[in-house]
């Protein structure tokens, strides 16, 4: 069951597969559990095979996602089965507060529900991602300054109060590590380092398939691994972190004497046009990724590093420099260096990845009792 | 950076002994966003006439690409690239969306209309836009206000202006379509337009604008790179706590040093 809530929807023999049950097993749970209302199956092929598509019925209610990105807002809702049924995508002013930031999502959430002739009622949970640490226990924003007017917000105690609904909240690169894990680019991959580039950089470690938070939610901050011990002054407080190389100001600052005034997607598209300037602060930023990142893979030596978020769009421009710099920088293996690959679920991995831990929370049995 | 595409050199309008406007200097970049902010009464939709041809100013010039042009009416703006939306939007409820795209603009093929050419080309403007709008064959009047936002912008599109005015794109609208509505400025910066918002939505204009604007009393008091402002800058210049706001003097010395 945790398995098809996980994935969506997947074939009895991949079912079989993946929770290491005989395939006989598995077709009889299923057949019960379709008789109770709670699967659906529906015939198809795999690879010239017929098999049977194992998905979650409709009935058992909404689970929506929340990211609150540094520039924008994105809301999705989603069956159980993990279908997307609604999104939406809003810019955000800088320096949005969390008041009238949790607003915002809570009325745009509330409007969207509406607009599918649902009522609130019928969502489950609500996943939040926010570009900060969050200590996953308490639901509070666990560093300080990192978000200006969010520091030490209790995220789900604010926007439970205002949509009466349970509340996860988690931080937006993390919720983008697992959606890469369960439904993009690391599919099938146990220990995964997800490196998100938009406005501020982040990152998520997945180690055995499971999301690692530390002590207080901190573990994967990669965008605060210092990179010159002299550099300049980051937002954090310490001195030459990697978001001071690579953060979208600084890109757009080092840009600005020549080029003006431009927005991250504006450095990549003249960037993919062949603009010189902006190629050469892309392979910048991916040779200073490649630096913090191999100090990662030297700790924790993932399968696979996977890189999202605004300046992965910048595709082999980003991705090569970062290649080689962390081929050089990290310990040679018999298994060769470390295989890096794009995001594949983009600009909607943080909101998927919300999608999933509120569908983890939910509970089915919760769910069924409920439902009736 | 490049000159601007549009610019406004001392205008001033009054109505009777109501001074709306006085000396308002305003420049737009192509692929810029500037939003005109103010209270009401600050004078911001007199300027969206005088900027679409609306309204012609007492004194002072509107100029294109740096040369002086003469806006007696909208049409003229039109043929000089400058396209307006105004918050009625003058859309007609009962017509589908590709006969309000085109109205007035119709596509003929000898003596009849080429209702195909016109239907392909609705639907290139609104993906541009990448609007979502269920079909063009449906009534405007059973669109949302966003949609119908949308449609109003697509039709301004057409000919291809340099320069798109919105006036209050957002105003009573709900909040899935001001975010559709901020999306669609986004599109249109993207695709190279110049775009004067105006808007009274602090939260809506800092979302979008490269550029902020104030006008307080119809006279400009600051101009604000809207990524490097805070909210409580722009309302003490709006509601004129100080006389220009700080980041706006380091902002137009920054320009002039340039």
């Amino acid at each position: 069951m945790n398995a098809v809530q996980q994935r969506g929807s997947l074939t009895q023999v991949e079912l079989a597969g993946v929770t290491g049950l005989s395939p006989a097993t598995v077709s009889n749970i299923v057949k019960e559990l379709t008789g109770a209302g709670v699967l659906h199956t529906a015939p198809t092929s795999r690879s010239g095979r017929r098999a049977q598509q194992v998905t979650l019925a409709r009935n058992l209610g909404l689970v929506a996602g929340v990211h609150f990105g540094t520039r924008s807002l994105r809301v999705a809702l989603a069956d159980v089965a993990h279908r997307i049924v609604a999104e939406q995508r809003m810019p955000l002013p800088p320096d949005h507060r969390a008041d009238a930031g949790l607003d915002r999502a809570a009325l745009l959430l509330t409007e969207m529900v509406e607009s599918l002739e649902a009522s609130m009622s019928e969502v489950l949970a609500v996943g939040v991602g926010v570009p900060a640490p969050v200590d996953v226990r308490t639901g509070q924003v666990s560093t300080l300054g990192m978000l200006r007017g969010w520091d030490g917000v209790a995220v789900p105690e604010v926007l439970e109060h205002r949509i009466g609904v349970p509340v996860h909240v988690d931080n937006d690169a993390n919720l983008g590590a697992l959606a890469e894990v369960r439904l993009g680019a690391a599919r099938g991959h146990e220990n995964v380092l997800y490196l998100r580039v938009s406005h501020g950089v982040g990152g998520g470690l997945v180690i055995g398939g499971r999301l690692y938070h530390g002590r207080s939610g901190t573990a994967g901050e990669i965008g605060h691994v210092t990179i010159d011990e002299n550099g300049p002054i980051c937002r954090c407080g310490n001195r030459g972190c990697l978001e001071t190389f690579v953060g979208a100001p600084v890109l757009l600052g080092m840009l600005q004497a020549s080029h003006g005034s431009l927005t991250l997607p504006d450095v990549i598209a003249r960037a993919h046009d062949g603009d010189p300037g902006c190629r050469r602060v892309i392979s910048d930023a991916g040779r200073h990724l490649g630096f913090a990142a191999a100090n990662v893979c030297n700790l924790f030596d993932p399968d696979l590093v996977v890189v999202g978020g605004r300046l992965a769009q910048a595709g082999a421009l980003l991705l090569e420099p970062l290649r080689t710099m962390l081929e050089q920088r990290t310990v040679p293996s018999t298994a060769g260096p470390v295989e890096v690959v794009a995001s594949e679920l983009g600009a909607a991995a943080e909101v998927r990845g919300a999608l999933a831990v509120a569908l983890d929370r939910v509970g089915i049995a919760a769910s069924m009792v409920a439902t009736g | 950076m490049n000159a601007p595409v549009l610019s406004l050199r001392g205008v001033s309008k009054s109505y009777g002994a109501v001074r709306a406007l006085v000396g308002v200097d305003l420049d737009v970049h192509a692929h810029e966003v500037v939003a005109v902010v103010g209270d009401n009464g600050a004078g911001k939709s007199t300027l969206a006439g005088v900027v679409s041809g609306a309204l012609l100013p007492d004194t002072g010039h509107v100029e294109r690409d740096g040369r002086p042009v003469h806006l007696v009416n909208p049409a003229v703006a039109r043929a000089h690239g400058i396209a307006a939306v105004f918050q009625d939007l003058a859309l007609c409820e009962n017509l589908d969306v590709v006969e309000n795209i085109f109205l007035g603009q119709e596509v003929t093929q000898g003596p009849l209309l080429d209702e195909v050419a016109m239907e392909k080309h609705a639907w290139e403007l609104l993906n541009q836009l990448a609007a979502r709008v269920p079909s063009v064959r449906a009534p405007v009047g059973a669109l949302s206000g966003g949609q119908r936002q949308a449609v109003a912008i697509a039709r301004s599109l057409l000919g291809d202006p340099r320069v798109v005015v919105l006036d209050e794109p957002t105003a009573s609208l709900g909040i899935t379509q001001t975010a559709e509505v901020l999306n669609l400025i986004e599109r249109l910066r993207e695709r190279g337009h110049g775009v004067v918002l105006i808007s009274h939505s602090m939260a809506d204009v800092q979302a979008v604008a490269d550029r902020i604007v104030v006008l307080r009393l119809g006279r400009v008091n600051g101009d604000f790179d809207a990524a490097s402002t805070s909210y409580e800058d722009l309302i003490a210049a709006v509601t004129g706590v100080t006389p220009s706001g700080r980041s706006g003097r380091a902002v137009r010395a920054d320009e002039a040093s340039r």
